[in-house]
């Protein structure tokens, strides 16, 4: 099947610097493909370019087999609209004014819009939900009701390819959703052909069936989301660490920062966390993200801090859902224990089944690692075994385990008393 | 709203104000020493309109009468007219290719080019054994298109015309030329009065051979402007949204700058450097009627020119039997106006 849309060796200068630099691609029509990568990789000229307002110096843009650059513009914009980043209308037309200069190209130079352009413009009103908007004036709308005006606006032009250039970057995400959504719809049901530059790779994610991650002018990879968003393309091309994750609801390649000091993880030392339920995930987080190697136990499979650990590739001792401690994970966690530099006792709650957990604990103590009680909340609460919990637990402090109030203390705990190795 | 009603819309508003245009043309013709009823004007114009002219009774006015209204007054009405509409139009469309409500006829220099040219004309009688009374306004028909024309020039880069660059190009060139006319002017001597009488723009004076002149470029002018207004709305979203709607946006803004200058050039040459009808009527117009050109350029045409014939019968007769130059009018009336303008911003539209 020929391609709808081609890019051939397409390269772009603005004066001296190059920008895009022989790229090439295809899109089929009734795709919905986001285009992706760092600032300055060339995303929004490449739309430029497409948009026929930048001429490419070598190579060539085709749509349907014939080049773009040599339509008549009236012809190219009834086939391509384009809605831009933001659109400042200084001057007071009213919204419905706005949408009807969709209908220009498909005007006569002296015709006046007729009753089929204004049912034309309804329609693009009714698909952006801005028929209440219609009389307002442009000038007087808030950033999201204006970009569904443009948007209302490039429907009126009933193209058959939209370009966007990070078309909902400075919306909040519930007007994000909207649009994005609206798009969708426009693609599934009337094939509308969509290529959209997002800054967002979430975003892009969930909803283009094809990405382009373009990297110094060039495409870097072409593909399905779950092809392109991988976390070692992202290292690549932005340089940066993440984890992807599918999207729990929408099964899309989801990506997940991990923070600053994620980059280097070498020489800070071991720290097994003993947590459970949902008590220890910020810890595991915070403690992964500041580049510590993590261990955590014992951990109920499913529970959330289980997610976490395991969402976070952390060695863990595991148990069966809803299960007590046994002496088989007891002794594992003990183990994982042994090889700690240090040990976090997180604020869980004590019953029957996790006992073992202050045990083991104690155990570090014995071993001389220091030990660490995030006490967030005073043990009696949390003290489900009628007292032997607490008992414990004050044992603990006698054994001379190190007392926070508050979990955030820990990195500055850990770094006073573990000296970075090198 | 409905697509009939608009249109209906559009042709009462320019209907009605060509109708005051009409009526203020006439009452405008009867001011002066000789006393002539608006009746015998009516009358008057009447018989000279083909078809119609033949029912209508020559009334029992003096033949000296026709005379004034014919050889003297209605010249200077009708000159009041092109001028006023010529800047206003002219006005509306840089505002719109511009995409700033602040611009006007004079942004590209065209007031400061038309000065220095008419200077040199009235300070050295440049030209005045050959062209005659015609010396002058073509002298500063020529200023006014050259420094245009290097304005755009100097702001043209990759052959594209940068909004701010066009506009800081004006501000610059018109500074410098206007240094040049003040220095002519000191040195110049014993024809200072005439200049500044002249830069401050009037009518006075003036009589069918400067209508002759004027007409043809604010007719075409304004023919041209008209050809291509509903492009000048789309421009409004800027360049390239512009463009995106199939609009040759560059070849839109040669062919636009090019009418809006000659309209604006040849309603300065004669008339000297009017100033805010090419602001304030855009302006005024634009509160009334919306932004939308179609109706827009035509009302605003209309507009200036009762404007300008209004403001051009007050300074006949404001301090009779002295006349103060229409400028002054215009800029009495036009500078408290802008500033109520400026003090609305939170009014969309700034």
């Amino acid at each position: 099947m020929p391609f709808y849309l081609n890019v051939l060796g397409v390269e772009c200068t603005y004066g001296a610097v190059k920008v895009i630099d022989g790229m090439t691609l295809a899109i089929s029509q009734g795709s919905f493909a986001g285009i992706i990568g760092p600032n300055g990789s060339g995303k929004s000229t490449l739309l430029r370019c497409i948009s026929r307002a930048l001429k490419p110096v070598r190579g060539t843009v085709l749509l349907e087999g014939e080049s773009l650059y040599s339509l008549g513009s009236r012809e190219a914009a009834r086939k391509m609209a384009v809605v831009p980043q933001e659109t400042a209308v200084n001057f007071p037309f009213t919204v419905e004014e706005i949408i009807m200069m969709g209908r220009s190209p498909h005007l006569g130079r002296f015709q006046v819009e007729g009753e089929k352009d204004f049912e034309i413009a309804g329609r693009s009103m009714d698909l952006t939900n801005t028929r209440h908007l219609a009389g307002r004036l442009i000038t007087a709308l808030s950033g999201g009701e204006r970009q569904r005006v443009i948007i209302a606006k490039a429907l009126a032009q009933e193209p058959e390819l939209i370009l966007l250039d990070e078309p909902t970057s400075h919306l909040d995400i519930n007007q994000q959703v909207e649009i994005l959504s609206l798009l969708q719809r426009m693609n599934k049901e009337s094939g509308l052909t969509i290529l959209a530059v997002f800054h967002d790779l979430n975003l892009a994610a969930q909803y283009c069936d094809r990405m382009v991650l373009m990297q110094r002018g060039q495409a870097y990879q072409v593909g399905k989301p779950e092809e392109v968003l991988t976390a070692d393309n992202i290292k690549e091309v932005y340089g940066t660490r993440v984890l992807i994750k599918k999207h729990p609801v929408t099964g899309r390649p989801t990506v997940f920062l991990l923070t600053q000091g994620g980059q280097e993880t070498a020489g800070k030392g071991r720290i097994h966390v003993i947590c459970g339920g949902g008590a220890g995930a910020a810890v595991l987080g915070l403690l992964a993200g500041l580049g510590y190697e993590v261990s955590a136990g014992v951990l109920n499979a499913g529970d959330i801090d289980w997610e976490t650990a395991s969402f976070l590739e952390l060695r863990m001792t595991e148990e069966d859902p809803f299960s007590d401690i046994s002496d088989r994970s007891h002794k594992e966690n003990l183990e994982m224990l042994r090889g700690a530099d240090a040990c976090v006792l997180v604020s869980i709650p004590f019953g029957r089944g996790n006992l073992k957990n202050l045990e083991a604990a104690s155990q570090a103590c014995e071993w001389g690692k220091p030990v660490l009680l995030v006490e967030e909340q005073e043990i009696e609460e949390r003290d489900f075994t009628g007292g032997e919990a607490a008992q414990r637990y004050n044992q603990l402090k006698r054994q001379g385990a190190f007392v926070l109030r508050d979990r955030a203390e820990v990195p500055d705990v850990l770094a006073g008393l573990l000296p970075v190795r090198t | 709203m409905k697509p009939q009603s608009r249109v209906w819309r559009w042709r009462m508003i320019t209907g009605t104000l060509f109708l005051v245009l009409g009526l203020l043309v006439i009452i405008c013709s009867t001011i002066g020493p000789a006393q002539i009823s608006p009746v015998d004007v009516l009358a008057m114009l009447l018989r000279k309109v083909p078809w119609v002219g033949s029912i209508v009774p020559r009334g029992d006015w003096p033949q000296s009468h026709e005379t004034i209204i014919f050889q003297m007054r209605l010249a200077r009405v009708i000159l009041a007219v092109l001028v006023g509409a010529g800047l206003a139009s002219s006005g509306v469309v840089l505002q719109g290719l511009l995409q700033n409500s602040l611009a006007d006829p004079y942004i590209l220099g065209i007031s400061s080019g038309a000065a220095l040219g008419a200077t040199v004309a009235m300070l050295f009688g440049l030209g005045a054994h050959v062209l005659g009374v015609f010396a002058l306004p073509l002298i500063a028909f020529a200023g006014a298109v050259v420094t245009a024309f290097s304005v755009y020039n100097l702001a043209r880069v990759g052959g594209r015309v940068q909004v701010s660059t066009l506009i800081l190009a004006g501000i610059a060139v018109g500074s410098f030329l206007s240094a040049v006319t003040s220095y002519l002017m000191i040195t110049g001597g014993q024809n200072i009065h005439q200049v500044v009488f002249w830069l401050m723009g009037g009518l006075a004076g003036r009589g069918w051979d400067h209508v002759a002149v004027l007409a043809p470029y604010i007719v075409i002018g304004l023919a041209i402007m008209l050809l291509n207004v509903r492009n000048l709305n789309a421009m409004l979203l800027g360049d390239e949204p512009a463009q995106h709607l199939g609009i040759d946006v560059e070849r839109l803004k040669q062919v636009m700058l090019m009418a809006a200058t000659l309209t604006a050039a040849a309603a300065v040459a004669v008339s000297g450097v009017i100033g805010f009808v090419g602001l304030i009527i855009p302006h005024a117009v634009r509160l009334v009627v919306g932004p939308d050109h179609r109706v827009l350029l035509p009302s605003a045409a209309l507009a200036g020119a009762i404007f300008l014939v209004a403001a051009d019968a007050l300074a006949r007769v404001a301090a009779a039997p002295e006349e103060i130059p229409v400028g002054v009018i215009t800029a009495l009336c036009g500078g408290p106006f802008f500033i109520y303008l400026l003090r609305k911003k939170k009014e969309p539209g700034f």
